[in-house]
C-alpha cells in the first residue's frame, strides 16, 4: 500500500512516441502543503508527464510515483488522487449528476458526495442537464467535480483554467490554495505563467521535455535582476561614477542608453547628480516573469537559459 | 469489484443506447416471428396439397403437425442477437471514442478490474436482450402459427434457454471485439460484415469442399449451431424416423449445417469469445491513453 505522504516523485522520466521525444529524462518532486505549477509551452510534454504519473501512459523509462507507489499500486486510486486531464471525457447524453454518480460508485463513495461536489463547483442548477450541451467552462468545472469525488489527498490538474471565466479562475485560485493549506498536494499545469502566478508557490518549468527550473516562485522572481535604463548627458562620466560606488553591472545599450542592474533609479539619479551629469530620461525595468518564462522555455533564447535542471537543495519549500 | 460493477451498470442505464438497440431488436424478433408463422402456413398448405406426400410418410406425421416454426425461430434468434453483440461491442470502444475511458481507468484498481466489471454487466444485458428476443419472437410466432406447428412447453423452455445463452455469448463476443479494435465504426462494420457476409460465404465454400464439419467450429457456425441444433432436435423428437440425408437438409434449414451438439456449439463459441476477450485485454492493458 502507499505511504500516505502526499508526495509526487518523478524520476528520470522519458517518453518516446515513435520518433517524437515527448518527455526527456524529467525529474522533480511535488510536496504537500503547497500549490505547484507545472509550466511549459505547447508541446513541452506536460500532459504526457501527468498521464504517465496517472498510469495512463506507459513511460519509456524512469518512474513516476504518488505516495511512493506507481499509480496501479495505489489500491483505491480514486481516493488518493483526483485528476482533471481534459474537459472532454464525458458522454454527451449523460447528465452531470449521472456522470458523477457513475464515478461515485466506482470510487465507492455515497451518491450524496456527487451532489456535494456538483454544488461546490457551481453547477448545482445544471446538474440534471446533459453534458453534451455544456460550455467548455462548465465541462471544466464538471471535470474538477469528478476529480474531487473521492476527497483525494493529491490533486493533479492539466490546464484547469482553460475555458473558465474570470470569476471561475478566481474561485479556482482560492479553492486550490485552501486545498493545499489543508496539507494536501496540488499540481497544476499551464502554458501561461501569468495564469497561475497568483496561485502557485512552487514551479516546475519544462521545455522540450526537460526541466528548466524547479523551485519556489519567489526564487524565480529574484533570479531576474532589476535594471535601470538611463539616458545621461555623459555616458562615460555616469558609468565611472557608478563604478566608483561599486556598481559593476553596467551595459551600454545600442540606443545609447545605459542599463544598470542591481540598483534602483534613485541611486542612479543620485550618482548622476554628484557626478554633475544631467539625466534626460530614466526608467526602471519591472520584473517580468512572463519574459523570464519565455526566455527559459524558448529555443531562441537557449543561450541565456540556465543549464538543465540539477537537483536544487536550497529553498525552504520541502 | 462490486463498486465497479455498479458503476458499469450505471453507465449503461444512464444513456439511451440500451433501449435504442432494444427497440430494433424487438421489432426484428417480432417480424421474424410473424413471418415464421406465415411462411410455415404457406409451406404446410403446399405440402398437404400434393406430391410431397412421400416426405410426410418419411417423417411419419402429417404436414400440419410438423413443428416447422422451430426453424424460423432458430434463424430469428441468430439474426436478432446481432444487436446485443453490437451493444457489447460499444462497451469499450464507445468509452475510448467518448474519451470517458480516462476517468474509468483513473477510478479503478486496474484496467483488468474495469474490464471484468464491464464483462459482468454486459452478461446481464445479454440475458435481458435474450429474454426480450424470445418474448417478441414468441408473440409473433404464436400470432401466426397453427398450434400444431408450435413446440410444446419443454420445447419453449429449451428455446428460451438457448436464446438467452446465445444472446449472452454474442454480447460477450462483442465486448471482446470492441476492446480488440478500439474504434466504434470499425468494430461494428467488421462484426456486421463478418456475421452477415464473410462467414456465410465461408460456409458455402466449406460445404462445396465437402468439409462442412469445420463450419461448426467457426464463430458464426458455432453460435448458430447452439440454437439450430436445439431446433432440429426438437423437430426430430416429434417427427418419427428421419433418414440422415433429410436430417442434414433440416440442419441446413435451421442454420446449423455442420454444427455440433448444441452445448458443444455453445462451448466452442464461448472459447471464441474468450480468445477475443484475451486479445482485447492485451491491447487495452498496454494501450497509451493520450
Ligand atoms: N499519442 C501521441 N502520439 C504521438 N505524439 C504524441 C502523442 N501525445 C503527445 N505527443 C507529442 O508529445 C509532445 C508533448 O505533448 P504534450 O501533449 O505532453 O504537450 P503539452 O505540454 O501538454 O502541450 P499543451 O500545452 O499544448 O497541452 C508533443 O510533441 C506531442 O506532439
Ligand atoms: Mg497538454
Amino acid at each position: 500500500m502507499h505511504d500516505g505522504s502526499g508526495l509526487i516523485a518523478v524520476q528520470n522520466l522519458s517518453k518516446q512516441f515513435g520518433s517524437v521525444t515527448a518527455v526527456h529524462n524529467l525529474s522533480f518532486t511535488v510536496s504537500p502543503g503547497s500549490v505547484t505549477g507545472f509550466l511549459g509551452p505547447n508541446g513541452a510534454g506536460k500532459t504526457t508527464t501527468l498521464r504517465m504519473l496517472l498510469g495512463l501512459v506507459k513511460p519509456t523509462s524512469g518512474t513516476a510515483t504518488i505516495n511512493g507507489r506507481p499509480f496501479h499500486q495505489l489500491g483505491q486510486p480514486g481516493r488518493v488522487v483526483g485528476a482533471v486531464l481534459e474537459a472532454q471525457g464525458f458522454h454527451p447524453a449523460r447528465s452531470a449528476r449521472n456522470h458523477l454518480r457513475v464515478y461515485a460508485s466506482a470510487i465507492g463513495v455515497p451518491d450524496a458526495q456527487a451532489d456535494q461536489v456538483i454544488g461546490l463547483v457551481g453547477l448545482g442548477t445544471a446538474a440534471d442537464r446533459k453534458v453534451g450541451g455544456f460550455s467548455l467552462g462548465m465541462k471544466q468545472r464538471l471535470a474538477l467535480a469528478t476529480a474531487l469525488l473521492g476527497d483525494p489527498q493529491v490533486l493533479v490538474l492539466d490546464e484547469p483554467a482553460n475555458g473558465l471565466d474570470p470569476e471561475g479562475i478566481a474561485w479556482l485560485r482560492t479553492f486550490l490554495q485552501s486545498y493545499a493549506r489543508m496539507g494536501r498536494t496540488v499540481l497544476i499545469s499551464s502554458h501561461l505563467l501569468a495564469e497561475v502566478e497568483q496561485t502557485v508557490d512552487q514551479v516546475v518549468i519544462i521545455s522540450r521535455g526537460q526541466t528548466m527550473f524547479h523551485g519556489p516562485l519567489d526564487r524565480l522572481r529574484q533570479s531576474q535582476q532589476r535594471r535601470v535604463l538611463v539616458q545621461p548627458s555623459d555616458i562615460n562620466a555616469l558609468a565611472s561614477a557608478l563604478r566608483a560606488e561599486g556598481v559593476q553591472a553596467i551595459e551600454q545599450l545600442p540606443d545609447g542608453r545605459l542599463a544598470v542592474s542591481g540598483v534602483d533609479s534613485r541611486q542612479v539619479a543620485d550618482s548622476a547628480l554628484k557626478a554633475g551629469v544631467s539625466i534626460y530620461g530614466i526608467q526602471e525595468e519591472q520584473v517580468d516573469l512572463e519574459r523570464l518564462f519565455f526566455q527559459l522555455t524558448s529555443g531562441q533564447y537557449a543561450g541565456q537559459a540556465p543549464a538543465p535542471y540539477q537537483q536544487q537543495q536550497q529553498g525552504g519549500w520541502a | 469489484m462490486g463498486n465497479l460493477v455498479q458503476a458499469e451498470l450505471r453507465k449503461t442505464t444512464t444513456t439511451g443506447l440500451w433501449w435504442g438497440l432494444l427497440i430494433p431488436t424487438a421489432v426484428l424478433a417480432l417480424g421474424w416471428g410473424l413471418a415464421t408463422g406465415l411462411l410455415g402456413q404457406f409451406f404446410v398448405d403446399f405440402a398437404s396439397s400434393s406430391d410431397v406426400d412421400e416426405v410426410s410418410d418419411f417423417l411419419g406425421v402429417t404436414p400440419d403437425q410438423w413443428k416447422i416454426s422451430l426453424f424460423g425461430m432458430a434463424r430469428a434468434i441468430n439474426i436478432s442477437t446481432i444487436f446485443p453483440m453490437i451493444f457489447g461491442a460499444m462497451a469499450i470502444s464507445g468509452e475510448i471514442n467518448r474519451r470517458t475511458i480516462t476517468t474509468t481507468f483513473l477510478t479503478a484498481q486496474s484496467r483488468m478490474h474495469s474490464m471484468l466489471a464491464k464483462m459482468l454487466v454486459y452478461v446481464l444485458w445479454g440475458a435481458i436482450y435474450g429474454l426480450a428476443i424470445m418474448l417478441f419472437l414468441g408473440i409473433g410466432v404464436v400470432l401466426t402459427s397453427e398450434s400444431g406447428q408450435l413446440p410444446d412447453a419443454g420445447g419453449w423452455a429449451m428455446l428460451t434457454l438457448v436464446c438467452v445463452l446465445s444472446s449472452i455469448l454474442m454480447t460477450m463476443f462483442g465486448v471482446g471485439v470492441g476492446a480488440l479494435i478500439p474504434n466504434v465504426a470499425g468494430t461494428i462494420v467488421l462484426l456486421l460484415l463478418y456475421f452477415l457476409v464473410i462467414e456465410n460465404v465461408l460456409h458455402l465454400v466449406l460445404a462445396y469442399l465437402e468439409v462442412p464439419a469445420v463450419i461448426g467450429f467457426l464463430p458464426n457456425g458455432s453460435i448458430n449451431g447452439l440454437t439450430g441444433s436445439v431446433a432440429v432436435d426438437l423437430f426430430l423428437s416429434s417427427a418419427g424416423v428421419v433418414p440422415t440425408e433429410i436430417e442434414d437438409v433440416l440442419r441446413a434449414i435451421a442454420g446449423a449445417g455442420g454444427a455440433l451438439d448444441w452445448w458443444w456449439s455453445g462451448l466452442v463459441f464461448l472459447a471464441w469469445s474468450g480468445i477475443v476477450f484475451a486479445g482485447g485485454w492485451a491491447v487495452t492493458q498496454s494501450k497509451d491513453i493520450t
